[in-house]
Order: structure tokens, then sequence, then C-alpha cells
């Protein structure tokens, strides 16, 4: 549903009836009268009510990714951010530029709370959204997968040299998920998570 | 800085005209204090205050560009 035609007593009333139709906030619509309400005469031959048609602005994924580039660019970042893929489950949005370290942080953890940021966002703007936004720069998310299925491996080799269980760093949940994928095939050791969010972390420990 | 935690803070809160950054310059460091409307509060601290960690995050990521420390204090 991209836009609806209202009435109501006025034109107020049936703007905000017709956001909450629409499931979005204010900034995001675009308002036409097709009739100003009128009182009739001395109310005595009834007035005509307020209609007016609302339409959104933008589709979720392109306010999205206006959001993060408005965000990139006021931190100072000389980014481009596009919409890399879109379907009924995800939004990708891939930040490109230079110098996007920063952008990343440790362990990606910028990027991590700038996409939830995204999705939070999102979700607040257009509350019928379903779809989750997925930020990437410069593949670093391909590339962090690799680090960790490694990671996995080498901790794995050593779970069984020392014979002891092994405390990765905390992660978030799909890193976890990367962590006991690579190892579900392994034999020799389990994976289980431990701890509370945002500490929650993998244990390698040997069979 | 203070546009970036202004510019957030508005797409978040249903009052994004109620949302006001006043920006205290220390000597190394800047003080960012975030109000909001009453019933936007939970809407910029988020549950276990996972939201407002998020904007500290990004907003640190532009202090780190500046070479200053920032901090984010949202007033009741």
């Amino acid at each position: 549903m991209t836009s609806v035609e209202v009435s109501a007593k006025t034109v107020e009333e049936a703007l905000s009836e017709a956001i909450k139709m629409l499931g979005v906030k204010r900034d995001n619509v675009e308002v036409e009268i097709i009739n100003e309400p009128s009182q009739g005469f001395f109310k005595l031959l009834g007035g005509r009510p307020a209609k007016i048609k609302v339409s959104i602005l933008k589709k979720p994924s392109v306010y999205i990714r206006d959001s993060i580039k408005k965000i990139v660019h006021i931190i100072g970042i000389d980014g481009e951010v596009n919409i890399s893929k879109e379907d009924e489950e995800n939004i990708f949005l891939e930040i490109k530029g230079e110098k996007l370290g920063l952008l990343i942080g440790k362990h990606g953890s910028t990027l991590n709370d700038l996409q939830y940021l995204a999705n939070v966002i999102l979700h607040r703007q257009f509350e019928s959204v379903r779809q989750r936004v997925i930020i990437d720069i410069e593949n670093y998310r391909q590339k962090r997968k690799r680090t960790l299925e490694h990671l996995a491996q080498n901790l794995a080799f050593k779970a069984l040299r020392l014979k002891k269980e092994i405390n990765l760093e905390p992660m978030t949940p799909n890193e976890r998920r990367i962590i006991h994928l690579a190892l579900k095939g392994n034999r020799d050791v389990v994976t289980y998570s431990k701890g509370d969010e945002p500490f929650r972390k993998v244990i390698i420990a040997p069979k | 800085m203070k546009e970036l935690v202004e510019y957030i803070a508005k797409s978040l809160v249903d009052y994004p005209e109620k949302v006001d950054v006043t920006q205290v310059e220390g000597e190394r460091s800047v003080i960012l204090e975030l109000r909001v409307a009453q019933e936007d509060m939970g809407k910029v601290i988020g549950k276990q205050g996972r939201i407002a960690k998020a904007i500290r995050t990004v907003v640190n990521a532009a202090a780190i560009k500046e070479n200053k420390r920032v901090m984010v204090e949202i007033i009741q």
C-alpha cells in the first residue's frame, strides 16, 4: 500500500488516520487535499467532510539508504551508499569509499551498531515493514566470515590439544552462528553459547 | 557531531520537534546533551540501553575523525 484516501471531519484528523493506516511517520508522506471541509449553512444543510489523499514519499529501502547516506556524510566520510540487493526478507546496503575502517570499528563493532540503528530507524518510520537491513562495507562481512571460520578450526584444534574448553570473545548472534556452523561437522568437539547479550560467547569443548 | 546526534534522535522518536542537543565544549572532550520528549525517552535508550549504546558508538566514529573525545548524555 503506497497511498490511501481518507475522509474525516478535519484535514488533521484525516491525516492522522491515514498515517496510521499506512504505518509510517508523518515526514514520509505527501498530502493532497481533495476536499476542504465545509461547515454547511448554519449546520442546517450538513457539512462536507475533509477528504485527502496521502501517499508514501519513498520506498522503505530508499528511505533507509538515504538515511544511512546522511549519517555517513555527517560523520565526515566521503562514501557512496547503494542498495545492492532487496528481497522480501532483507535490504542489503553497501557502503563504498576510502578509509572506511573507521566505520567498521574493532571486529565490526561500529558497523554492527550502525546496522542496528538502521533497523530500529526503518521499523520506527515504517511500522508495517518486516524486512531487515544488512549493511556491508567493502565486503567486510564476507572477510569476517572467513576469519571466523579459520579461528573456529584453529581453536578446535587447540581445545583438543589442551583437552580444555576454549572461551571465545563475545560475538553477535550472527557471528556465533558462523562458529557453530564451522564446527558442526567436527566429531571431536562440541560448541555452545554462554552468557547474556551482548556478552554472549561461544565455548568450544573437546568431546 | 551535534548534528549527528540530532539527526539520529529525530529519526527514532515520535516527537522530532522536541529533540534538542546542546554541545558543551571541554578542553579535550565534548559533551553532547540530548533531550527528548518524556514519552520518547525509551525510544532513544532502548532495552538495556541498546539504542543509546549504538548512538554512542556511531558518534564515537565521528569523534575519532575529529580527534576528540565525545560523551553523549541523555538528560531526563
